[in-house]
Formats: C-alpha cells, sequence, structure tokens
C-alpha cells in the first residue's frame, strides 16, 4: 500500500487538467477454493488480487484506469494519462489527508488463514457424506468452500482516507441424482462476511446436505410444469431474487440518474401493493452483502426503498447522484480494483407481513408454489423479468400437493409489485453473486412466503388444471 | 514487468516439485462510452497475471497472482505446496511435454493497435447522432460505447515447452429504447472486429434501431405447442448448451445426458456440427491451456456424436488423445468446445417461413443461467419474436416462454437454414434452425 504523501501527489496530478474529483482504490486479496468431488478433494487454488484503481471525476464525466504497478511512478503515469482526458485547468489541489475511522460491522473471530486447510476438509466431507447417504439415487456430489481477506485503502481528493478489510466466506453443496433417463440436481449455498466461526456456530453442514439431496431427489418424481397465468405463492429466502432483479436493479441510481429506469422521478408514488415495504441494507451485522463502508469510503446505510408500497428512496453512489442532485447512500461497489465502482444492491429483501405462511397456502385454491428461485434477470428498461423456480409445487384447494420442474416465472417489475395480495411473517435472506456493471458482487436476497395474485408460469406441462 | 520464468522453475524443483508449469497474461485496453453527446466514461488499463501450477508427489497444486516482484516466485511456491498438500485425487497430474506439431498464425492486426481513441469518440458521437435521427420513436440512446483491447500471454513449463499468442480487437456496441405510449422496448447491438476497415456506421446504425422498432406493438402469444423457428443467434445458443456435457469430466461422473452415447445417434440427421478453433477470426486458438495443440475436428456428423472432450488427464484414463479444449479455472482443468461450424442447410428463412402456417419466429432469449438446467436438459426461457402466420412473419411477441428438453429438441429438427453468420456470443457460425413442435407460453 502506498503512503499518504504518494496519495497527494498522485491525486494531485489526475487533478492537473481540471477534474473537480479524484480517487485512488488499492486492493489487496488473497482468495483460497478447496473442491471435493465424489468425496475426494480434486482440487485447491490460492490467488491473489493486487491492484490500484484511479477514477478522475468531472462534472458527469468520469475516467477510469487500473493497473497492478502500485509504485509511484505507476500510479502517477496512470493520473496523468488519464487526466489526459480534459483540457482545462486545475481546480482543485489536495494538500492533506486525513484518515476517516468507521464502525467494523464484519468482526472475525475465526479468521480463516488461522485453520488449517484439512479443517476445512473435514467439514465438506460431513456435507457430502449427508448427501451421499441420502439416497441410492444420489450419483454424484460435488462440495466447495472459497474465503477470502481483503485489505484496502481509499485516497480522495476531499483529504479522505479510509482502510478496511472484510473477510467473507461461503460453501456451495451440489449433488446429482439419477433415475432412468432423468438427471435433476439439488444446490445449497450460505455464507457471511464473517471468519469460519459462520460455519462452525451458525451452519448445521449435515442438515444442508440432506437438503440439497432431498430436492434432487424430489425433482426426479416431478412431472413437467403446467404453464399459462395463475396465482403464484413464492417461498421465503432465495425468492427474494425476484424482487432483486426485477425491482432492485431498476432502483440504482446508474439507471435511474439518466432517466433510464421504470422508476424514475416516482419518488412518492405508490408503486406497489400497500403490503409491500423493502430495504436495502448494508449494515447487517456479518451479512454477506455487508460492508463497513461503500466502494467509494461512503457508510453503508439501511435504506427504506418502499415503505407501504411507496417509493421512497433509490440506491445512490456518489457520482450517479450528481445528476441527481443526491448524495451517495453508501449503495456505491465493485468487484475489485478492474472495475469502475457504481451504485448497486447489498442485502436487498421485502419486510414481514403479518400472515402465517400456511394461510397463504390455505386461502390459494389452484396455483404454483414456487418453494425456491434459481435465479432470473431482467431488462431495466423495460421492466421485463424472468425467474426460474428449483423447487416448485401445485397448489391444490389451499393444498400443496405434486411437485413440478421446468417453471419459470416472467412478467413486468412494476406490475409485480402492485400484484402481490399476501405477505408471510417468515422473513429469511439467502446468499447470492450479483453480476452487472461493476463486475460479481455479493448480495443477500430475501422475503418472507408471498403471493402474487397473477402471473405467466411457463412450463412444457400444458394448461393447469 | 515480467516474470523471469526461469527462477521460478527452478525454486520449484529446489523444492521437490516434479513438474511445473506458468502462464503469463498481459493485457491492455482502452474504452469509451457515450451519454447525450458527452463522454460519460474513459476506462484504460494494463495489467498482468500469472496462473502457476506445480506438481509435489504426483499431486497437483496451484496458485494465480497479479503482483510481480522479487517475492513472487517464493509466493506461488509456497502456496501451490500448500495446495497440493490437501489433494486426494488418485490420478497423477500431467504437466504436458507438447504436441508434435502447432498451427501458429498471427493474426494481430497492428493497425487496431494503431486506432486513435479520439476518432473512436467522434465515431461513436456519430452513432449516437444518427441513432437519434433514425426515427422518432428511438426516444433514447441508452449507451454508445468502444472498446480497443490488445492481449498476450506465454504458456512455459518445466519440459522447455514454450507458446506464445498475441490477440487484439475493437468493439462498438449500442443500445437504444423505442416508445410508443407505455410500451418500451430496447434494441441492442455489439460489432467485434480484428480490422478497422470492417466497421460501418450506417449499417451498425440501422441494426441497432430496427431492433429496437421491429419490437414495438408487443404482444404475448396464445400458449400452446408451435412450429419454432429459432433465429442465428438463439440456435447457436441452444446448441452451446446442448453440447456442454460431452465433457468427458461429466460423463465420467455420470452427469451427462451423453453417457454411453459416443458413436451413437444423438440428434436429428439434419444436424451436423465442426469445431474448428484454427478459423481466422476473433476466436482463432492454436493451443488450449494445458498447452494442447488444437486441430479441426467433427463433433456431430449428421446427428452421430463422434467424439467426447479430454483434458490431459482424462483423455490419459480413457486412453484416447487429449483434444485439445482444456480450460484451466482456478487450477482445475476441464473441456470446453472451441468455437464452432454448423453446416448450414439448402433453404432461406423465407423459404422456410414460406411451409409455416401458423408458428413462432424466436429472436432472443433470457435468463440462461437460471432457467436452462445443463444437467437435465430441461429448459424454460423468457423469450421473444415474432408470429409467423400463412408463411410470413407477422406481429412482434414479447414475455413469452419456450420450454423444452435439449436432447429432444435437437432430435426433432425439421430443417437447418442456410443463413449462417457468426454469433460473437457464442463463438458458433449457426443458421437459423427450424424445430418441430415446442411449448410456448404466453396469454
Amino acid at each position: 500500500m502506498i503512503s499518504k504523501k504518494v496519495a497527494i501527489d498522485v491525486l494531485n496530478a489526475g487533478l492537473e487538467t481540471g477534474a473537480d474529483f479524484a480517487e485512488i482504490y488499492i486492493e489487496e486479496k488473497i482468495s483460497n477454493v478447496i473442491q471435493i468431488d465424489n468425496g475426494k478433494v480434486e482440487n485447491s487454488s490460492i490467488i491473489k488480487t493486487y491492484g490500484a484503481g484511479i477514477r478522475l471525476l468531472k462534472k458527469f464525466r468520469s475516467v477510469y484506469g487500473y493497473t497492478n504497478d502500485i509504485s509511484k511512478n505507476g500510479l502517477l503515469k496512470l493520473a496523468k494519462s488519464l487526466s489526459n482526458s480534459f483540457t482545462g485547468n486545475r481546480e482543485v489541489t489536495v494538500t492533506s489527508i486525513k484518515t476517516k475511522k468507521f464502525k467494523n460491522i464484519t468482526p472475525v473471530e475465526i479468521p480463516y488463514e488461522s485453520v488449517e486447510k484439512e479443517e476445512f476438509v473435514n467439514y465438506l466431507k460431513k456435507g457430502v457424506k449427508a448427501m451421499q447417504d441420502y439416497d441410492k439415487r444420489i450419483i454424484r456430489t460435488t462440495a466447495m468452500i472459497s474465503y477470502s481477506h481483503k485489505d484496502s485503502t481509499i485516497f480522495n481528493s476531499n483529504g479522505i482516507a479510509i482502510n478496511d478489510s472484510i473477510e467473507r466466506g461461503r460453501i456451495a453443496l451440489q449433488c446429482v441424482a439419477n433415475e432412468g433417463e432423468k438427471i435433476e440436481t439439488g444446490y445449497a449455498a450460505p455464507g457471511a462476511a464473517a471468519g469460519f466461526e459462520f460455519f462452525k456456530n451458525k451452519v448445521d453442514i449435515v442438515e444442508l446436505g440432506k437438503k440439497a439431496a432431498a430436492q434432487a431427489i424430489l425433482m426426479l418424481s416431478a412431472k413437467e410444469c403446467p404453464s399459462g397465468k395463475m396465482p403464484v405463492v413464492i417461498g421465503n429466502g432465495f425468492g427474494g431474487v425476484l424482487f432483486h432483479e426485477a425491482c432492485g436493479h431498476p432502483l440504482e441510481a446508474s439507471a435511474v440518474s439518466k432517466n433510464l429506469s421504470v422508476f424514475s422521478g416516482k419518488l412518492g408514488e405508490q408503486i406497489a401493493s400497500p403490503l409491500v415495504t423493502a430495504i436495502d441494507d448494508g449494515t447487517i451485522e456479518n451479512g454477506w452483502g455487508s460492508n463497513n463502508v461503500d466502494d467509494e469510503g461512503n457508510k453503508t446505510e439501511r435504506t427504506v426503498l418502499i415503505k407501504n408500497g411507496i417509493l421512497t428512496n433509490y440506491l445512490i453512489d456518489d457520482f450517479n447522484g450528481r445528476r441527481m442532485e443526491r448524495k451517495g447512500n453508501g449503495a456505491c461497489r465493485r468487484q475489485s480494483y478492474r472495475y469502475e465502482p457504481t451504485s448497486r444492491m447489498s442485502n436487498t429483501y421485502i419486510d414481514n407481513g403479518t400472515t402465517p405462511p400456511e394461510e397463504i397456502i390455505k386461502a390459494t385454491k389452484l396455483g404454483l408454489y414456487a418453494k425456491s428461485l434459481g435465479g432470473g434477470s431482467v431488462n431495466p428498461a423495460t421492466g421485463e423479468f424472468n425467474f426460474a423456480c428449483s423447487e416448485a409445487y401445485i397448489i391444490r384447494d389451499g393444498k400443496v400437493c405434486e411437485p413440478v420442474r421446468g417453471a419459470s416465472l416472467i412478467g413486468q417489475g412494476k406490475d409485480i409489485l402492485t400484484k402481490i395480495d399476501m405477505v408471510g411473517n417468515d422473513l429469511e435472506r439467502s446468499q447470492g453473486m450479483c453480476g452487472a456493471a461493476s463486475g460479481q458482487i455479493p448480495v443477500d436476497v430475501g422475503q418472507p412466503t408471498l403471493r402474487i395474485s397473477e402471473i405467466t408460469v411457463g412450463g412444457n406441462g400444458g394448461e393447469l388444471k | 514487468m515480467r516474470l523471469n520464468e526461469k527462477k521460478f522453475f527452478e525454486l520449484a524443483k529446489a523444492n521437490g516439485f516434479e513438474a511445473a508449469d506458468l502462464c503469463y497474461s498481459h493485457s491492455i485496453s482502452t474504452s469509451v462510452s457515450i451519454f447525450h453527446s458527452e463522454i460519460d466514461s474513459y476506462t484504460e488499463h494494463e495489467t498482468i497475471s500469472l496462473d502457476a501450477r506445480g506438481i509435489i508427489d504426483g499431486k497437483f497444486g496451484s496458485a494465480s497472482t497479479e503482483q510481480i516482484d522479487k517475492n513472487t516466485p517464493q509466493f506461488l511456491v509456497d502456496s501451490i505446496k500448500k495446495t497440493a498438500k490437501i489433494i486426494e485425487k488418485e490420478e497423477q497430474g500431467i504437466i504436458f511435454k507438447g504436441s508434435k506439431k502447432y498451427h501458429k498464425k498471427n493474426l494481430y492486426n497492428k493497425a487496431v493497435a494503431e486506432m486513435k481513441a479520439s476518432d473512436a469518440i467522434n465515431t461513436c458521437l456519430e452513432i449516437e447522432k444518427k441513432l437519434y435521427s433514425y426515427d422518432k420513436r428511438i426516444n433514447e440512446v441508452v449507451t454508445v460505447g468502444y472498446e480497443n483491447e490488445a492481449s498476450d500471454s506465454f504458456l512455459s513449463n518445466t519440459y522447455g515447452l514454450k507458446l506464445k499468442s498475441k490477440e487484439i480487437a475493437y468493439t462498438f456496441y449500442a443500445e437504444v429504447t423505442a416508445k410508443v405510449g407505455d410500451e418500451i422496448r430496447t434494441g441492442f447491438k455489439v460489432f467485434v472486429s480484428q480490422d478497422p476497415n470492417e466497421f460501418k456506421v450506417d449499417e451498425f446504425v440501422k441494426e441497432v434501431a430496427e431492433d429496437a422498432l421491429k419490437k414495438l406493438g408487443s404482444v404475448q402469444c396464445k400458449s400452446k405447442k408451435y412450429p419454432v423457428v429459432f433465429n442465428p443467434e438463439t440456435s447457436s445458443i441452444l446448441l452451446k448448451f446442448f453440447l456442454g456435457p460431452i465433457d468427458y469430466e461429466e460423463v465420467k461422473k455420470q452427469s451427462s445426458y451423453f453417457i454411453g452415447k459416443l458413436n451413437t445417434q444423438v440428434a436429428s440427421k439434419k444436424l451436423t456440427v465442426i469445431e474448428n478453433g484454427l478459423a481466422k477470426n476473433i476466436f482463432f486458438k492454436y493451443f488450449d491451456d494445458e498447452g494442447v495443440a488444437i486441430e479441426k475436428k467433427n463433433i456431430l456428423k449428421k446427428g452421430v456424436l463422434e467424439t467426447y472432450l479430454y483434458t490431459l488427464e482424462n483423455a490419459k484414463e480413457a486412453g484416447v488423445e487429449p483434444t485439445g479444449n482444456s480450460e484451466v479455472a482456478g487450477g482445475k482443468s476441464h473441456a470446453k468446445l472451441n468455437q464452432l461450424f454448423v453446416k448450414p442447410g439448402r433453404k432461406s428463412e423465407e423459404e422456410i417461413f414460406s411451409k409455416i402456417k401458423e408458428g413462432v419466429y424466436i429472436t432472443d432469449l433470457q435468463g440462461l443461467h437460471a432457467g436452462m438446467n445443463q444437467r437435465s436438459g430441461n429448459f424454460s426461457l423468457q423469450s421473444a419474436g415474432f408470429m409467423i402466420r400463412d408463411g410470413k412473419l407477422a406481429e412482434p411477441l414479447a414475455l413469452i416462454t419456450v420450454a423444452d428438453n435439449l436432447l429432444n429438441l435437437f432430435n426433432n429438427i425439421k430443417e437447418v437454414a442456410n443463413n449462417s453468420k457468426l454469433i460473437i456470443q457464442t463463438a458458433t457460425t449457426c443458421p437459423s434452425i427450424y424445430f418441430k413442435k415446442i411449448s410456448v407460453t404466453g396469454k
């Protein structure tokens, strides 16, 4: 990492031609991966990420560059090259830099580096055994742990330096079940911005293995999902990916500030059913998507995006905030120094309602119960989205009946929010990776069980009868 | 900065490594995007990375770094030792001594490196202006961008193998929205080339604008089974997923629907797919990540599966030659298809449409990472396209899904068209494909 004196020189070099803001982001991260395939460790790797990004801003223009050469000369060369994009005179000079401190919301009890790799292997193998023992039809298992420790420093022309360290770990258990010509899969992958204590204290890996295996076995007997418009009850936890894709992305300032989002200019308007309150919270202690500070050095926040159906806020970074005449609210993120940071989600969820989940099922005469979703995508300009169900059942006369496979849900983000007609009281969060302009970042999605009065279900099983 | 590979190899040997390899990758790029006649973002980068593997007691260890200094060889050797220690695989790791012959070609075009960023910015501004004036219904040019990227890599190992490659290409891309009333549709195109003279602004503007305009007035079709024609882009996507499980790793671990299907009919006789990584375009490659020479080969001949894909280790296990398909990521090798060519049929798209009374033409597939189950082959995907009525394209369709199983689908090909084109997204040269009946869900 570089000294404050070097940082001042580099920032001033970048500001020479009239940029009104300059920033240096330096990152050093060690990541480890261990993969077990059919009970044997097949692969293990150590990866070091190392480099710096320099960003210069002038009003609505941004210039970004990155390099592995973080020597004084390397950074000065990059800053000068970037400054050639502007042609004005110096407006800002940095004379001193003060280190700003933040509360550590991602404390670590057992750093991963303090644990022998064999211990991770033994831990994962308990999950592997649980999957293998579950049913003879489980014909392949894989287990993986990935963990990382990242040190980063941000210097900017507001005279601020921020040092941050964060540790994250995630495991993934996956299995393949086979019967005749049919092949199905099961999957579970919890993680946290914490040390190994998260897995030791909070994750029952045997139960997790059973859960993954049960999903694969169940899907073997599932019939093709019927298609058409129908009421859909979406299970808690990863079901929240629907809100993430259909509504979270269009609430990011990168789209909103340029009037490219269906939710641009809608603050204060009723955009969802009054039952919906949605929150993005980067401050949840040890949350998978939490950060002590965001990637432009702002404190992360708990932001209420929708309150009782009314749009109350967006996810804003300082740069896109310029077009909106708003300050960033701690939502600026990036995968690494190789990406220019921008507005992104952290831990995003629909808040609890009051209805017990059983009552939601009971109140549904004929429809789909999408217990678990696999992921999806959205076009932010049109709001059109799609999601695949990884575990789904038909609801008949208020009861969960036969499992179905190959179901996908499609619709319009703005319509779906208004069609949520029941919200449960069993909020749960799940972990995922979100890919967008500034790379792949860890995020939590979440929701209680909820019902959408009508949505298009795609499948190969004909009409729902 | 370059790491002297000799120092790493010497240290590896001194630490008891039986063999080691090192892949050095270097890339440099400039990119720019325009919004409302202003430069919205400008990015330049120069980065290196080193990926090293070593064999100790027959076990592979692996490490990567982006930091190159005097401590790098020690970091790599220590990390490889730590990671190799826990490997339990019975098969011995293999570092490759080399293929007999390599089909090396130099496709690096200096003229691309000499393209000036200032000229590219002017081109982007021109594109934006022309897009706005193309049609009143184009209400927003979301972005226009340019990127110029050069990369070079050097793979070497303790057996003296040394393989180099150097590439360069430039890209223009643009996205627009078209609006009528409350309906908004997006249009997007990417153009990639190794020849600065190939890019034609007016053609590009037309493609981007028409991509959005032709979708206006989209409706949902009635849910039922239709004969479906997939355009070259979407056909190539489905084909790439279909053939994914021919990696022998998946076959030997019972996770592929191609188990026991070698030299048998796995698809319609109308489908012939050739892999040719040596074709002279942006996807040219003459060696894989393990250093094995890439050759042209048949994958499917008249629907018969002619080969699985083998990494070095899987080839040894199966007693066959490696196929030049290895990709090493995080130390692990797996086999991945090089660029593909689908043998075109005789009929044009229009001739194919002319035989369909009521059908669907698919031009867009979304949500592939979740809606496509590559192990089972089942898919249910958000799609868009057009109705085919009485032999002709009719109203545009949006928010529909297509659902089927890949094995079933590719056994039900009615016709392969003759409109082959190189699809960047899938590195496949593919025509439209007409399939018998597929479930389409709309209203």
